[in-house]
Order: C-alpha cells, then structure tokens, then sequence
C-alpha cells in the first residue's frame, strides 16, 4: 500500500465548510426524524399493551411493516413512490422545496417509529400488571392510567435501549444520500471528488460520527442517573 | 473510555505515519508472479463496461484492456496472463487502486487534474463532454437554459462540480448513482440529468422508450477518459500506453469502437472528426 496523506484537504478550500454544512443537516434531519420516531413509538408502544384488539393489531402491523423492510426501500418509497401520488403542481412546489429531504425525515422517522414502539413497548410490561390495575381502581380512565402512571415510569425505565436506538437513528441518516440529501456522508464523499483523498474525507467523517454519538450516549447517560426510579432499577450504578 | 480513545487515536496516527514509507509500486512484478491483471471496471455502464443480457461482462473499455493492453502487458512480464474484472464505483475507485485491490481502473473515469495527483492515467480512450438528458420537447436545450431549474447529476462526476461553481443558480439534486438520477427525471423530481454525453447516449439507448428523450447541448466540459494507475509506476504504464498506441497505429482501436460506438452498435455515437484528430495527437499523427 503506497498512499500519501494529506490531511490538510480537510481545511483548505471549502472542505470545511461542507464539513459543517453536512453536519448541520445531518443533525437537523436526525433531530426532527427522532421527534416523529419517539411520537409514534410512544403511541404504537403504548397501543400494543392497551386491551383492546383492534387498536393492538393496528399497532402490530404498523410495527411489522415498517421495520421489517430495509430503510433504503423506505427512502425511495418516500421520495419517488408518494409524491406522485399528488396533484401535479403540488409535486412541483414540493420539489422546489427540499422534497428529498422531507421525504429523508419521514422515512427515518416512521422506520425507526417502529423500532422505539418495541422498546417503549419493553418498558411498559416490565412494569407490574397491578399498577394499571390500581390505577383504574383509583378511578382513573384507560388513557389517564397510561398518561399518568403507565407512560412516565416506561419512559424512566427505557432511557438506555432508547438511546441506542437514537444512536442507530443519527447513523442511518446517512442513507438519505441516496435521495440526494446533501448530509454529512455525502459531504464527506464530496470532498473526495474534488481532492481524490478518500481516506482522509472517510476519516473526518467517521470522527465526526463518533464524537456526536459519544456526545449523546454521555448526555443520555446523565439522563439516565438522574431519572433512575429508585427501587426499580437506581440498584444499577452506571459509570 | 479515554484509554479506548487513545488507543484509537494511535492506531490512526500509526496508520499515518507507516504508509508513506513503504516502497514504490512495481505492479508488472506483482502481475509477474500472480498471472493476473486485476482491473476495476463498472456493472452497469454500458457500452463501456457492464453486463449484459447473457451475463456476460463485457464492454468497450474491457475490450480494450483485453485486445490491447493485456498482449502489451504479456510482452512486458513475459508470460501469459489472465484479466480479472472488480467493479470498482467512482467513490471507491481510488481506494481500491491504492489499497492494491485492482491494477488498473479501466471503466469510464475522466482525467482531471486532481486526480493527477493520486494517480497517473493512460493514453485518453475515449474522449466526451456534459450535455443534458431532457424529456422531448422540454425548454432545456443546454446549459444556458439551465438556471433555476432542477438538475440532477451523479455524485462524484465532474460535470456536478462545474454546475456549483460556474451556475449556482441551478438546483442541483446529487444521487449516488444513474439509476435514481434517471427515475428522478422520469417522475419529474428534475427537469434535466446532466452527465458525459455519451453515458447519456447509453440511457437513451437502453429507456423503455428512446425516443422520449432527447440528448441536448454542446459540451460544457471536457472529458477525456483515461485508465488510472497506482502513481509513479512508470513501467507499468509505458506498458499500458503502448498497448493502446499499438491499437491507435493499427486501426483495431477504431474497430472496436465500431463495433460498440457505430450505427449498429450497443450505443451510437459517432466519432467525429475533431474527436478523432484528438485521440491521433496524443501517438503523435
């Protein structure tokens, strides 16, 4: 292997422009993916323990579709198999609009909606039977039960397989480059057309990645120690 | 968790510091004692290099390597050898060159500059330009049509990169690849697909419908392609480049692109007098 490195084609010209423009996006999509991911798997979480039937299949099958199909699917479904769908001036104010990065959010976020359903889904049956059962003793309704006793406790209970699925989450947004989203991925691989430096755009991705994952595993980490239900799981010191 | 950080950050900067002081490539010695010229060539890039009904890899550019440079290589090593065929996509090509995977690229990569410093190319094979694919009877007729509209071109190509610098008015959409680029100017999600005119040439050809689509525009860059080579192996590519001399002095050069490139061939797109006296230049005609 004979290669010569040079790293400085990650400051000079614009690499380190499109660095950040890359990371920007790639944090802007995560986030608003993970906000429509955490809605719908609280909600499809929570219908899959309600006793009801129909809204438990409803559930189940939103759950089994979507993540038993993989996300690059999901991607082109959203952005070439939906819009057309719509009226044709429609199609041609969203394109004008960062439809790929629109169709990126949805994707990501109804994918990885199915998977947090699982965990929060997790987090409410390791919570003992009796608690619903006294709670709709009190008086409470189905729905104040889960909203008032059943969901708060999951979510303290669930924080770590939780922010392993973020983790998957900000990851697999990289797979939006293939709609044309310009996130920090495609950034990186843009830096190699223009310097031809693969393994020097490769690595500051991969740093990059690696830091904004720590970050988030340390904040979430804090979470976790703060919110610890004591009695329930505060036996369990992380470090 | 530092200790895993600073293990890591080791293993990188050892990485670093070892490569550049490994020796210069020999790949006619390497091809000496294997037998085998690996090339990196491309699936889905017809005429060039791709595979077809019969499942066959075949192409222009794998002729080429195979009728030309592989009897000049042969005399070179002296003995018999066997060609093996790696895809090898525009972001990975580079790496697979200089990691050793493949030999020689031989697919459909155009000689820039920039990559001049990470590789060294052959004689220029074949020689196009950008132009725009449009749906027939669409306003684009080239590139000073272009501006406000959607255009989508394939990340990693040099024709994306002129769009940005020189016309940042158009709205570029970057896919990874032709096929999504395509279906994006099939639905609408563009108004145009930008890439070398002849790869344009070759989805025409292979479209449900050619004649839906229209290739439009002189033009806007050049585009010589050429094969890349690990840099500084000047033995290698002596071999390489009298290869393809051989196939221009002789005339086979322009059998083969007959054969692929002519009226009856898997693309047309013929070879015009400029084109030609271009390619003859460089053997000194």
């Amino acid at each position: 292997m004979r290669y010569t490195f040079n790293w400085s084609v990650l400051w000079s010209g614009q690499s380190g422009h499109w660095l950040l423009q890359g990371l920007l996006t790639t944090l802007e999509l995560s986030a608003l993916a993970w906000l429509l991911a955490v809605a719908l798997g609280i909600l499809s979480g929570a219908l899959r323990t309600v006793p009801f039937t129909p809204l438990r299949l409803a559930a189940i099958s939103y759950v089994e579709f979507f993540r038993n199909v993989p996300l690059l699917v999901w991607m082109f479904f959203w952005y070439f198999g939906v819009p057309p769908l719509l009226p044709r001036p429609a199609q041609d104010w969203l394109f004008d609009h960062g439809a790929e990065f629109w169709a990126a959010v949805v994707a990501l976020g109804v994918y990885h909606g199915a998977r947090m359903s699982e965990v929060i889904r997790s987090g409410i049956q390791s919570i003992p039977r009796t608690q619903f059962e006294a709670s709709v003793a009190m008086g409470l309704t189905t729905f104040q039960a889960y909203r008032l006793i059943i969901l708060p406790v999951a979510l303290r209970l669930i924080v770590p397989p939780g922010t392993n699925e973020s983790l998957n989450l900000l990851k697999n947004s990289s797979v939006a480059l293939t709609i044309s989203v310009a996130e920090l991925t495609f950034q990186t691989r843009q830096i190699e057309t223009y310097t031809a430096k693969a393994i020097e755009a490769l690595t500051a991705g991969t740093l990059i990645y690696l830091v904004l994952c720590l970050s988030i595993a340390t904040i979430m980490a804090r979470v976790e120690r703060h919110y610890a239900i004591p009695g329930l799981i505060s036996r369990t010191r992380t470090t | 968790m530092s200790r895993i950080l600073v293990l890591m950050l080791a293993v990188v900067v050892a990485f670093g510091a070892a490569a550049p002081s490994l020796a210069q490539p020999d790949t006619l010695e390497k091809i000496k004692g294997s037998g085998v010229l690996t090339i990196g060539t491309r699936t889905g890039s017809p005429p060039f290099a791709y595979v077809n009904k019969n499942n066959e890899w075949v192409g222009f550019t794998i002729d080429l390597v195979e009728q030309l440079v592989k009897p000049s290589v042969e005399k070179a090593v002296g003995r018999q050898i066997k060609i093996e065929k790696k895809e090898s996509t525009p972001p990975t090509r580079i790496p697979l060159l200089t990691s050793n995977a493949v030999d020689l690229i031989a697919g459909t990569m155009t000689d820039t500059p920039q990559r001049r410093e990470s590789v060294d190319f052959s004689l220029t094979f074949f020689y196009t330009g950008a132009q725009f694919l449009v749906k027939k009877g669409s306003p684009i007729h080239g590139i000073n049509d272009v501006s406000g509209k959607r255009v989508a071109a394939q990340q990693g190509a040099t024709n994306a990169k002129i769009l940005r610098e020189k016309y940042p008015q158009v709205q570029l959409r970057e896919f990874p690849d032709q096929p999504a680029a395509f279906q994006a100017l099939a639905q609408g999600q563009v108004d145009a697909y930008t890439n070398d005119g002849i790869q344009l040439a070759g989805l025409k050809a292979k479209a449900p419908n050619p004649n839906e689509w229209d290739v439009v525009g002189d033009f806007y860059s050049e585009e010589p392609y050429g094969m890349a080579m690990r840099k500084g192996d000047a033995k290698f590519k002596a071999a390489v480049d009298a290869g393809l001399k051989n196939g221009f002095d002789s005339g086979k050069y322009f059998e083969l692109y007959e054969k692929w490139f002519g009226p009856k061939g898997e693309v047309p797109y013929p070879l015009t007098p400029q084109v030609k006296a271009y390619l003859l230049k460089q053997v000194g005609k």
